[in-house]
């Protein structure tokens, strides 16, 4: 009724984009040792994604968002791809989406057993992330975008007492960043590109399904990198900490930060962080997987000119059923290594953003030589 | 199905059995006919209902007036002339109302008022004399304060209103009144400050109102449901007090209070999260211990919700997480008893749920037995004859407390509601389960509305100006804005800039030696 945008059109503001991009960044990536082929070089190498990462934002996403910035993806690529190609390529940003989805929803079930429920079925916590996820979606993108909000702070503050204890529980030792660039730069350039682009810092593409809600579009820009930035400054600097602590090794650990703060002991007291690093998993997680969940269903309800609600139920049985397909937990990992972060996802993140910026200049500059 | 009002017949004989006739033969409905000495017809009839009108003002101001009224008056004057003369001169009453209807007729002798009618004259002068016995103005039972006024509404709405009048003595207090119930014709009023209420709020509340068709009010729970966004959600989105003055406190910041006739509790609305957190006595003592027992209330409110779903989980699937000495002795104390911990919690939390109702129902002079049964039988020997844990006691003992620190009854029933869920999600997936059952309850948080208004307003939307009486209370000379939103746009700003208090740049003991 009353503070909703004019005419329906859900909006968020800016602290709501700015929450929603840092927490979608960060999601649980910060846990995990990114580019670890890079070894004591990883931090490295990261920096280097991202801002390949930067790079790609501001040349390529961006763009597309500021020549039509009432529009989303959906809508963008059937205005400039044509009715059918755009369709089709649309249609596949929805499963893009949801196999995103998918993979994070079947990443946190199956940390979970390993961590919390050895003894509980998959499918159960598969069912209840899903169903979480989709009540966030019923509930619509200015409620989602409320719920980053309200998160923001409280992972933060987490984070940062969990970095603090460790500082002070001495067992960090940034000495275990030396040798620097051992082998030269050429490893950590491949340890770089196009993984570590693809995951996390190439996913900014999902944003162009939000963007067109924000309700301050001159500041758009502005916001959304500042927010890229703060989250990759975040990453690298838990990604050195991870380092610091555990050193090179601890590619050989499914969730290393955990690992970390599992051997903080301060005066006997402060001890057994663990479950702090269980709730930013869970919130990093989730937030990331009803993100994508929310950015199929939209593009769904807007290809398919459906209700919302509607598209709700295929793309959450869909999300389920995908989850269960993988055999292991092994199996997804390798296979998201192998050749998403290789193939498939550089389609979606560069290949074809980029594709749709030439398609948009040229028909604007045909456009203005016709005139 | 509203009938064609009747009017009022030429004479009186009609109208006043008319009158018996509706009302049925009770014994307290007065029917006093005069005529002039002698002259047998009937002039005046007053007809009042003796339970409801204050006999002292009937007698003084409108019986006796009638009854000295002279001879030559009732024969001098017609109809027209009688019925000004008693309008004018004769009703020594203050508020007097002409009413033409059978139904007005009725509807006012209902309210408490005493109606003259004169012969051959169709207008009836109703005088209000609405009295009878009333509870008078005492300190409310449910909110106490240590510092504060001690004044709590009663049952009479008038006295609400001029509780309300007395405190904001500003010419834009609206007071809007309405009937509701179609049986009990209760008075509700809205109250708000014109100008700094918002406009579209203070529509949709009477428009809600509005629409209520039903047969009686006799609470404002009735109107709390029946306008409230949303039915199946534990929590309140209506405000309920006793006090005065913070519900003068809700309407200076924008907010609208809705009284019920024969109730103490005047609801505000809308609300958001954070006002189920705030007592009045966090207005009047220093900023820094009210701010500090914010900090508490909601440590209490996630405690009381928390702590036994935390305890099952942490028990049954994560005992990894407990430290080493604390496990051994949880443990031993754990070998004796039969039940698991989620079954444990259920008997312990539903004996405690029993106690407190017990609690209330229990006649006063009973009262302290039931703290002694509770205390000793389930909390000693209970644990004495091995049924529960002594570990469990002191969590289920401790919720309980935690519960009673919200100052809102109503938000302390929804954690009470909640924790059982979240016992069962403790029990059954542990962390994880806890985890989910609180990102639900935060996806439910964020899209409830109270009124339009987000029920998380100042966290998310975040506002900073209103993020100073949230979890902290700030002096009052910084919180220089009303809540947005809540408040008309306009009217955001609530007072000065720079009012912090500081001493003078003269030293006063030294003024002296300046010369």
């Amino acid at each position: 009724m009353i503070p909703r945008g004019s005419e329906g059109m859900e909006k968020i503001s800016h602290y709501q984009l700015a929450s929603g991009i840092i927490l979608f960044q960060i999601g649980s990536s910060s846990l995990f040792l990114l580019a670890s082929n890079a070894k004591q070089d990883a931090w490295i190498a990261t920096s280097i994604a991202m801002i390949a990462g930067f790079c790609l934002l501001l040349f390529v996403t961006l763009p597309i968002q500021k020549m039509e910035p009432g529009k989303n993806l959906v809508q963008i690529l059937q205005t400039y791809m044509g009715k059918y190609a755009g369709a089709i390529i649309a249609a596949a940003y929805i499963l893009y989406f949801s196999y995103k989805s998918i993979r994070n929803v079947r990443e946190f079930g199956d940390l979970m057993i390993v961590y919390l429920l050895p003894n509980t079925p998959l499918s159960v916590i598969l069912l209840i992330l899903v169903f979480l996820s989709g009540y966030a979606v019923y509930q619509g993108l200015e409620v989602f975008f409320r719920i980053t909000e309200f998160l923001l702070p409280i992972v933060v503050f987490i984070y940062a007492a969990l970095i603090l204890t460790l500082l002070s529980s001495g067992i960090v030792h940034f000495e275990r960043l030396e040798p620097l660039l051992e082998h030269g730069i050429k490893p950590v350039f491949d340890a770089a590109i196009p993984e570590v682009i693809s995951f996390p810092f190439g996913e900014m593409v999902v944003l162009l399904m939000f963007w067109s809600h924000y309700n301050n579009k001159p500041n758009m820009s502005r916001v959304t990198l500042a927010s890229y930035l703060f989250s990759g400054v975040f990453i690298i600097f838990t990604n050195m900490i991870i380092l610091a602590s555990l050193s090179a090794t601890s590619f050989l650990i499914a969730i290393p930060f955990m690992m970390g703060t599992s051997f903080i002991q301060i005066a006997g007291i402060i001890e057994r962080m663990d479950p702090f690093v269980a709730i930013l998993l869970f919130t990093g997680v989730f937030i990331k997987q009803t993100t994508y969940f929310l950015a199929a269903v939209l593009a769904c309800s807007e290809l398919f000119k459906m209700k919302r609600r509607k598209a709700l139920i295929p793309i959450g049985a869909l999300i389920f059923i995908g989850c269960l397909l993988f055999r292991s937990h092994m199996e997804q990992v390798w296979t998201g290594f192998k050749y998403n972060v290789v193939f498939h996802f550089p389609i979606f993140q560069i290949w074809i953003p980029a594709a749709l910026v030439l398609v948009m200049l040229l028909k604007k500059y045909f456009k203005r030589a016709r005139i | 199905m509203k009938k064609k009002p009747t009017r009022i017949p030429n004479t009186i004989q009609e109208t006043a059995s008319w009158i018996q006739d509706q009302l049925g033969a009770s014994p307290d409905i007065i029917l006093r006919a005069y005529s002039a000495e002698g002259a047998g017809a009937e002039r005046v009839v007053l007809v009042y209902i003796d339970s409801l009108v204050d006999n002292d003002t009937v007698n003084s101001k409108i019986v006796r007036p009638i009854q000295e009224l002279s001879e030559e008056a009732f024969e001098r004057f017609d109809e027209r002339g009688l019925y000004a003369l008693m309008k004018d001169r004769i009703l020594g009453v203050g508020s007097i109302a002409e009413i033409d209807t059978f139904d007005h007729v009725i509807q006012s002798l209902l309210e408490g008022n005493t109606i003259i009618l004169v012969d051959g004259y169709q207008t009836a002068l109703a005088a209000q004399t609405a009295g009878g016995d009333e509870r008078g103005v005492e300190e409310p039972t449910s909110q106490t304060v240590i510092r504060g006024p001690k004044e709590g509404f009663t049952e009479n709405i008038k006295t609400n209103m001029s509780l309300l009048r007395r405190r904001i003595k500003s010419p834009k207090l609206r007071f809007v009144q309405q009937k509701i119930g179609e049986v009990t014709q209760t008075s509700v009023v809205i109250v708000y400050l014109d100008g700094i209420a918002n406009q579209k709020i203070v529509k949709e509340i009477t428009r809600r109102l509005s629409t209520i068709d039903t047969d009686s009010i006799l609470e404002s729970g009735y109107i709390e449901e029946f306008i409230q966004d949303r039915t199946y959600t534990p929590f309140p989105t209506l405000q309920n007090s006793e006090r005065p003055d913070g519900i003068a406190a809700g309407i200076l910041e924008g907010q609208i209070a809705i009284i019920v006739d024969g109730t103490p509790f005047v609801l505000l609305a809308p609300v958001t999260f954070n006002r189920f957190f705030q007592s009045s006595e966090d207005y009047y003592q220093r900023f820094d211990i009210a701010s500090f027992l914010r900090l508490i209330r909601y440590g209490s409110f996630l405690a009381s919700m928390l702590l036994p779903s935390l305890y099952i989980a942490i028990t049954t699937f994560h005992q990894e997480m407990i430290p080493t000495t604390l496990l051994i002795s949880l443990a031993a104390q754990r070998e004796g008893t039969p039940f698991p911990a989620i079954v444990e919690a259920f008997i312990m939390e539903i004996t405690f749920e029993v106690l407190r109702e017990a609690g209330v129902r229990m006649p006063r002079a009973i009262g302290s037995a039931i703290s002694i049964v509770g205390a000793l039988v389930l909390g000693q020997a209970a644990v004495q004859a091995g049924l529960v844990s002594a570990a469990m006691v002191i969590v289920v003992s401790f919720t309980a407390i935690a519960n009673f620190v919200i100052p809102s009854m109503n938000m302390a029933a929804a954690s009470r509601l909640i924790r059982f869920g979240l016992m069962i999600l403790g029990g059954t997936f542990g962390l994880f389960g806890i985890m989910s059952g609180l990102m639900f309850m935060l996806i439910h948080m964020a899209g409830l509305r109270s009124f339009g208004i987000p029920y998380l307003l100042p966290v998310s939307p975040l506002s900073i100006n209103n993020l100073k009486d949230v979890f902290i209370r700030a002096p009052w000379w910084r919180m220089s804005k009303r809540p947005t939103l809540v408040s008309e746009p306009e009217a955001e700003t609530r007072q000065g800039k720079s009012q912090k208090p500081e001493p003078p740049n003269t030293d006063p003991a030294h003024e002296g030696d300046r010369g």
